[in-house]
């Protein structure tokens, strides 16, 4: 252990809420009769469907290849046949999406490189079979990893960070999979680094409030004096990419740039577990934990969950609804998208569904701004939100970029914090797309 | 189906409000022990009127209501308490109403106003209606024996440098025991526990108080040649402690970036000192906040916090909220 560069960084305290879960192991969640996989379910180009309908899949059979350089193959979770290719609700609206029916045979496919081999991959072969697999970034960015893991020529890499910080309220599937399966990420670790030689320090980045997975991961790494567990104050947002290379390292990423040009590359836990998955094992990215919590969920849980599986589904796993709940999120209260259908699957992405009562949903009712500076204190990227929001709600849009706008992380600590409650990080967003469309056309 | 985030943190404008009203009890209750009950009707006067004003401007000009905000309620309350036990109560609702109406709502309402109200109106008092406020007396608690006493200030103002024997003890000063002054702002024990009430429950920012007054001090000492008892009896009298707590705190007519926080706390330090060592005035605390009040947008416009990623501060003309719209 060594005390690394810790620097003061905005941030808030929402109740965490974690207590329901955080120690209950992972079970599987029971497979459905019917798996959704909509060919965007990571940032990029949509996957092209490869399968037609009447087809037959194994389970780890691809269903979609990546439909560009930024883009990520899907493979089926189960067995079974092809009953449509249509449009499906999503998350992020109406996406193309191959429905499968579940054969429950569970047939699987070839592996997607032989196992057993992860040890002698060269570089060329780890960052091929992690696109192969189709691994995306599991925090729920879903950037594609192997995209990460390739950066552009002449960039060095001396930190390799984790990402275990968890900071979103009520999710507790990093925290559980740090506790389970720390030796695979240490593998996971040990696979990647290979591809950045000139590594000096791995950080594995822990909140504090998760004491178990911050003795699983120190165990883990006992042996490795350049693998540093590093504790974490718990504060939203702790793991924000942005502000865990600041914390770790004490570098800013520039406007617009990548980690790599710090010197640094980011990964979320689970990511790096399903690197070493894939690697060793030849398993493409079928299934992922999903945490499941919330006041009206009546028993709350941790799933090991197949790809495609609808949200009903794991609600259903989790005894249903003790009341009629307010609001469900695919993800966590802060940056979690709200759900209408529960119909609409979980993707690569989807770390947590959270379900909120109406009470605890309560927007509240604006008011005026009382010049607080809350908004200030808690930006963990030192903006000024209310005066952004304030720039944008007088149509001035130069304002609103000069005072930052597009360095936004989209946290939503100012919002949150607002005490009275001036929708500012809807403002924010709303100059930040007409910024964009400005300099677009 | 909003957007991200889903949940609000509990804390409301209302509930802020409500916080320093409990944070001034403290100093009510000491207000009320020393000077008697007449302390109670001021701030009842001070708060009825505040909050009516509010009321029948809003009514007026057909805006909606926003008194259950609270903020009427504090400005009452700091005026009731910034006033001397003898001040008639007609000046406090002068002092109430200008507060209100031009200070505040004339200025665009909550959030709006350049100006602390309660200072403002503390000043303007102090400037047409100085005899009937200025008439100070020692503390009789609730005899009717009150004698005529002067302001600890005007013995320690006007350049002198040492404490002259006619000021209190130090602890005396502290506690508020026979001394004269302001009602709400004798016991610097009563405001200190509600300093730290604001700063436990994290409604007011430390830096502020703490600075303000660590610079009065600091200046003084210089100017003292670090005689101590020069210090702590400037740091203690007057209504310093009371301002920097509840005064220099007020949001809207404060600073709103971190580093213009710390110049505006440390700016109304350095005027409050200066004003006591130039003139013969015990008024300085009041003119060095409306001054800083003045200079917060210009203060926050060149100390934008640099943003994440970025080499240097934001380049923008600053205009606060509000301020181009009006």
């Amino acid at each position: 252990m060594q005390f690394s560069f810790m620097k003061k960084q905005g941030g808030s305290h929402p109740e965490e809420k974690k207590d329901r879960t955080r120690k209950i192991p992972i079970v599987d969640a029971t497979i459905p009769k019917v798996l959704i996989f909509p060919v965007s379910m990571h940032i990029g180009a949509p996957a092209k469907p490869i399968v037609e309908v009447g087809d037959k899949v194994k389970v780890g059979q691809m269903i979609a290849e990546a439909g560009g350089f930024i883009s990520a193959n899907i493979y089926s979770s189960v067995s079974g046949e092809v009953i449509a290719v249509e449009k499906r609700p999503s998350t992020g609206g109406e996406i193309d999406s191959i429905i499968i029916k579940n054969d429950y045979e569970y047939i699987k496919d070839e592996p997607i490189v032989e196992p057993g081999k992860s040890a002698h991959m060269t570089d060329d072969e780890i960052i091929e079979t992690v696109r192969k697999a189709g691994i995306v970034g599991m925090g729920g960015a879903t950037f594609p990893t192997a995209v990460k893991l390739s950066p552009p020529p002449g960039m060095t890499i001396d930190s390799f960070i984790i990402n275990g910080a968890e900071c979103e309220p009520y999710s507790t599937s990093d925290n559980r999979v740090m506790v389970e399966y720390a030796e695979e990420i240490v593998s996971g670790i040990n696979l990647i680094r290979k591809l950045f030689p000139k590594i000096k320090k791995v950080y594995i980045g822990i909140e504090d409030n998760k004491p178990n997975a911050l003795k699983s991961m120190r165990e883990a790494t006992a042996s490795y004096r350049d693998v540093i567990v590093q504790p974490l104050k718990t504060m939203y947002p702790q793991g924000s990419e942005k502000g865990l290379i600041k914390t770790m390292t004490g570098r800013e990423v520039p406007p617009g740039g990548l980690p790599a040009e710090v010197r640094c590359v980011v990964m979320n836990t689970s990511t790096i577990r399903a690197c070493y998955r894939a690697c060793e094992f030849g398993e493409p990215l079928t299934d992922r934990i999903v945490s499941v919590s919330g006041t009206p969920i009546k028993e709350a849980k941790n799933l090991r969950v197949k790809i495609g599986t609808p949200i009903d589904s794991l609600i259903e796993d989790c005894g249903g609804f003790s009341e009629v709940p307010g609001k469900v999120l695919s993800g966590g209260p802060m940056m979690g998208k709200p759900i209408s259908d529960l119909g609409i699957s979980i993707i690569k992405g989807t770390t947590a569904i959270t379900v909120l009562t109406p009470a605890e949903a309560d927007e509240g009712e604006e008011k005026d701004c009382i010049m607080c500076s809350e908004c200030l204190n808690v930006c963990p990227v030192s903006l000024q939100p209310i005066l952004i929001s304030d720039a944008f709600d007088r149509g001035n849009l130069q304002k609103a970029k000069e005072l930052g706008a597009m360095d936004c992380i989209e946290c939503g600590n100012c919002s949150f914090i607002c005490p009275s409650k001036i929708p500012l990080l809807d403002n924010i967003l709303a100059a930040k797309a007409a910024i964009k469309e400005q300099e677009a056309g | 189906m909003g957007p991200s985030p889903h949940i609000r943190s509990k804390r409301t404008s209302a509930w802020l409000m409500g916080q320093v009203l409990i944070a001034l009890v403290p100093p009510l209750v000491a207000a009320t022990f020393f000077f008697g009950l007449q302390v109670l009707v001021m701030v009842a006067v001070g708060i009825g009127t505040a909050v009516l004003s509010e009321y029948a401007y809003q009514r007026i000009r057909y805006q909606q209501v926003k008194i259950n905000d609270l903020s009427a309620c504090v400005t009452g309350m700091l005026i009731g308490l910034s006033l001397p036990v003898t001040a008639p109560l007609w000046t406090v609702v002068i002092g109430s109403m200008f507060a209100i109406i031009i200070v505040k709502q004339l200025n665009g309402g909550i959030g709006k106003n350049y100006f602390n109200p309660a200072v403002a109106a503390r000043v303007m008092l102090k400037a047409f209606f100085s005899p009937w406020i200025t008439n100070w007396v020692l503390p009789s608690a609730w005899g009717v024996d009150a004698v005529a006493g002067a302001t600890p200030l005007e013995f320690i103002g006007d350049g002198a440098q040492t404490v002259s024997e006619q000021v209190p003890k130090l602890w005396d000063l502290f506690l508020g025991v026979n001394l004269g002054g302001n009602v709400g702002e004798t016991s610097k024990l009563a405001i200190l526990i509600g300093m730290l009430y604001l700063i436990f429950r994290r409604v007011i920012h430390p830096k502020i108080p703490i600075l303000y007054i660590l610079t009065t001090v600091v200046v003084m000492g210089f100017w003292s040649g670090f005689n101590f008892d020069f210090m702590m009896t400037h740091a203690l009298t007057g209504t310093l402690f009371f301002a920097a707590t509840f005064m220099a705190t007020d949001y809207s007519s404060g600073a709103l970036t971190p580093a213009g926080k710390t110049v505006f706390a440390i700016g109304c330090g350095f005027l409050t000192a200066f004003f006591r060592i130039v003139f013969d005035y015990p008024g300085g605390v009041g003119f060095a906040i409306l001054i800083m009040n003045l200079l917060a947008p210009f203060i926050d416009g060149r100390l934008m916090p640099r943003i994440y990623g970025h080499k240097s501060r934001p380049k923008t003309k600053y205009d606060r909220q509000g301020e181009l719209n009006r």
